[in-house]
């Protein structure tokens, strides 16, 4: 037992040492921007498409689910702005990240996983380049910046999900249903909504990278980082997102 | 933090004859996984040396103690005349880049284009490097290993020989002083085990570099040996040349040889 | 090399729009915040905010024109609100305006209403005070709609028991509405008055014809004759009543004018003790009947809704 905690303790010792390291190393020149460049590209762009149709779906989804109720207390004109709201505030921000937790996650960890079971990492290593400033910086750098404006693209997306939705039942033009949509955000439903996703997109990098790095040597170690990546970030995502939460509600 | 390697030079003092010294050196991996007991061993400028050993018996380990992979619990390496054992990394990483480690699997990036391999380390090695003298590097380096017509492609479409090589020729473009092989001829036929041994001596010939060659495979360890070094349970069983070794009384040791 | 260069105007392109979005996001939730473009304030004091909130939009002719910007309480009775509104309605809105809270439909949010003043008074200055009128709060709102509802629930009641009543009852109205004999006697009613008025038709015809003694009612001459005769008639009564109060004076007479007038009084009494005796009768029938139960329903009578039951016979 005692075994077991120290194991466990010693675990999450390494994990804080291992993201402190990340704030010591990137303010070091020289930064590797033509890799950071790569994987915005590789985690941002591409993760576009699947974030897109996940976020139009939870648009329109949820303007058919929402309206019955809304109908029956004559509040249908609420429609937009409710949608809209509980996309921006909520809705986009987390389904966003377990996606791309699923998605960027899971591939940052089988990428350096199989990386360090080949010894690609010790091979960066030995020729005196820092594998840690190479790969994890650039990669955790990446998430963190990408996951916001995927974000962004998602309300986006999943707002114009809702108006596709809304105009199967009514005729509203585009213009009107936005001014509706929009008219019910507010600045501070933006601005904790976006820090938040920072912190997704940090601890998205962060786990993936930490999984992949300790990843232990065997081929079977990889599926293993990439599946423990995935089920972590996606449980930080929901923890962060509580905390988020309560943070907001407690100052506004 | 990454110096060049004209600065470094000055920082490492020469010192003659033994390039590499250890003295002593204690690995454990946890608590009763004892894997070197106090390995004494010297490497001489320009010899190649090969370390035999049973699975298990440390060879790996002590090559990337050398090269401060793994931190030695206990003991002296010195390489250079520099204790690899206390050194900061930025110092360390000076003298990773005199010493060349061809890895059992090759580790090429796999995302990587074999032209992208080649220069991952130099790049970051001569910043001010021209993108003509850059290309130069890279297909002379390819060419001594004769493979400049791969340079385009990934390391997936490589065969296991073709990936030694180019891993090969990726730590060469260093031009490092001392050359670490871990196992160079695994998993390979024995015509292509035997080119990449031959290749291993004439790079020795060639850049006149110094050598510690890890394997398995005899043929391998006759054509390239200058010495040969046996391990047995973390400590130096015996050590002469082939022909010496092979003739060895002690029974344990001739059955390496046959 | 190619590929870089590939990627690099994708990865260009998808950060420039995801930034474009976020930007025009702030700048469209900005606008409606009035974080952008000029702004004047406006103070006013309210003894209820009744849940206003800072942020709540402020409405003038029906549009958004600004919004609350603070609440603050400065008594226990008085609490000040500030006001953030474009500066371009600002010569609209006069120094006599009146300031309201509503609310943005049944549930919605709080509204605070500007109501334009007076059109010859001055535009508002910046950080300017206006009047402020009580609102209306839900439950004013709701109390006035409870007594009109009762007083619609006694209405109704009232209805009620008179539709039965018509339906049911004996009365008037229902045996017009319902009985047939009653109907097919008031047109027999009806034809014979008919008759009659024809009757009378015909006699008016003959009063206004020559000859007849009636019709010579209406000869002045005649008049005339019955004028002067009545004249002398009544010469004639004056005459004798003359006669009369001197035979009453005249001592021989007088006693049986005397006898004459106590019979008369005698009479009299008589006839006011038998009227008591009559009284006292009927009194007396009143009460049995009362007793026995047997009231006489009046003819439309308004009778509480509550006392219907007991009158269906």
């Amino acid at each position: 037992m005692v075994v077991y905690l120290k194991n466990k303790f010693s675990d999450a010792g390494t994990a804080t040492l291992f993201a402190a390291r990340f704030f010591k190393e990137v303010f070091r020149p020289p930064l590797e921007i033509k890799e950071f460049l790569r994987q915005c590209y590789i985690l941002g762009y591409k993760s576009l498409v699947l974030v897109g149709i996940t976020a139009f779906i939870m648009g329109l989804v949820m303007t058919l689910q929402s309206r019955p109720t809304l109908v029956e207390f004559g509040a249908e004109a609420w429609l937009p702005g409710m949608v809209a709201l509980s996309l921006v505030k909520e809705i986009a921000p987390v389904i966003t990240a377990v996606i791309c937790a699923g998605k960027i996650a899971s591939a940052i960890g089988a990428e350096l996983g199989s990386m360090k079971v080949t010894e690609q990492i010790d091979a960066m290593e030995v020729s005196a380049v820092n594998p840690y400033k190479y790969l994890v910086v650039t990669r955790v750098l990446a998430t963190t910046l990408m996951i916001p404006l995927l974000v962004i693209f998602a309300d986006a997306i999943g707002i114009f999900g809702s108006y596709i939705s809304m105009n199967i039942h009514t005729d509203i033009t585009l213009f009107r249903f936005l001014s509706k949509a929009l008219g019910s955000i507010e600045f501070i439903d933006i601005i904790p909504a976006t820090i938040k996703t920072f912190f997704f997109g940090f601890f998205i990098g962060m786990i993936g990278c930490y999984k992949g790095f300790t990843a232990a040597n065997g081929t079977e170690s990889v599926g293993r980082a990439a599946n423990a990546a995935v089920v972590s970030a996606s449980i930080t995502i929901f923890v962060i997102d509580m905390i988020a939460v309560q943070i907001t509600d407690l100052f506004l | 933090m990454q110096k060049s390697q004209e600065s470094t030079q000055e920082d490492v003092v020469r010192t003659g004859k033994p390039i590499i010294e250890i003295k002593g050196l204690h690995k454990s991996f946890g608590k009763s996984n004892d894997i070197l007991k106090g390995l004494d061993l010297t490497v001489n400028e320009g010899e190649n040396l090969v370390v035999l050993g049973k699975s298990g018996s440390g060879k790996s380990v002590l090559i990337k103690c050398l090269v401060g992979l793994i931190r030695a619990d206990q003991g002296e390496i010195s390489v250079f005349g520099n204790n690899i054992t206390t050194l900061d990394s930025n110092n360390l990483n000076a003298v990773r880049i005199r010493m060349g480690f061809l890895f059992q699997n090759a580790a090429l990036y796999d995302s990587m284009t074999v032209r992208e391999n080649l220069a991952f380390p130099l790049k970051r090695h001569q910043k001010d490097i021209s993108d003509e003298d850059l290309d130069k590097t890279i297909r002379e380096s390819l060419d001594s290993v004769g493979l400049e017509e791969a340079i385009d492609k990934m390391p997936s479409e490589l065969s296991g020989g073709m990936r030694k090589r180019i891993g090969l020729a990726r730590t060469l473009i260093l031009k490092p002083e001392i050359m670490l092989y871990d196992e160079p001829t695994t998993g390979l036929d024995t015509i292509t085990s035997r080119e990449i041994s031959e290749l291993i001596l004439a790079i020795q010939k060639k850049n006149k570099t110094t050598a510690i060659i890890i394997t398995h495979d005899m043929a391998c360890a006759k054509l390239t040996a200058d010495r040969i070094v046996v391990l047995k349970e973390g400590v130096m069983e015996a050590e002469g040349t082939y022909e010496s070794l092979e003739n060895s009384e002690d029974e344990w040791i001739r059955s390496f040889f046959i | 090399m190619k590929n870089e260069a590939g990627f690099t105007w994708k990865l260009g392109m998808f950060v420039v729009v995801g930034l474009i979005l976020f930007i025009a996001a702030i700048y469209i939730v900005g606008k409606q915040k009035n974080f952008f473009g000029s702004t004047f304030k406006v103070r006013t004091q309210f003894a209820n905010v009744s849940g206003l909130k800072v942020g709540n939009n402020v409405r003038f002719s029906g549009i958004n024109v600004g919004t609350v910007d603070d609440i603050q309480l400065v008594t226990d009775t008085t609490v000040a609100v500030l006001l953030v509104i474009k500066e371009d309605v600002q010569p609209f809105i006069k120094s006599d305006a009146t300031a309201t809270i509503g609310s943005d439909g049944l549930m919605g949010d709080r509204v605070l209403t500007i109501n334009s003043g007076s059109a010859r008074a001055a535009a508002i200055k910046d950080n300017g005070f206006i009047k402020s009128l009580s609102s209306v709060e839900m439950e004013d709102l709701m109390a006035s709609v409870k007594t009109s509802l009762d007083n619609a629930g006694l209405i109704t009641g009232e209805l009620a028991s008179f539709t039965h009543k018509m339906n049911n009852n004996n009365g008037a109205l229902s045996r017009l509405m319902y009985d047939e004999g009653f109907s097919n006697s008031l047109k027999s009613t009806l034809s014979n008055l008919q008759t009659s008025t024809n009757e009378f038709a015909k006699f008016a015809s003959n009063m206004n014809n020559e000859g007849g003694a009636l019709a010579k009612l209406n000869d002045p001459e005649f008049g005339e004759k019955l004028d002067s005769t009545m004249s002398n008639l009544q010469s004639g009564t004056k005459g004798l009543s003359d006669n009369m109060e001197a035979a009453k004076n005249n001592f021989l007479l007088r006693g049986f004018f005397k006898k004459k007038k106590k019979a008369e009084e005698k009479k009299q009494n008589e006839l006011k003790k038998q009227e008591e005796q009559r009284r006292k009768q009927q009194l007396k029938l009143a009460k049995e009947r009362q007793e026995k139960g047997d009231t006489t329903v009046p003819a439309v009578p308004v009778v509480p809704a509550d006392t219907t039951k007991t009158l269906i016979p």
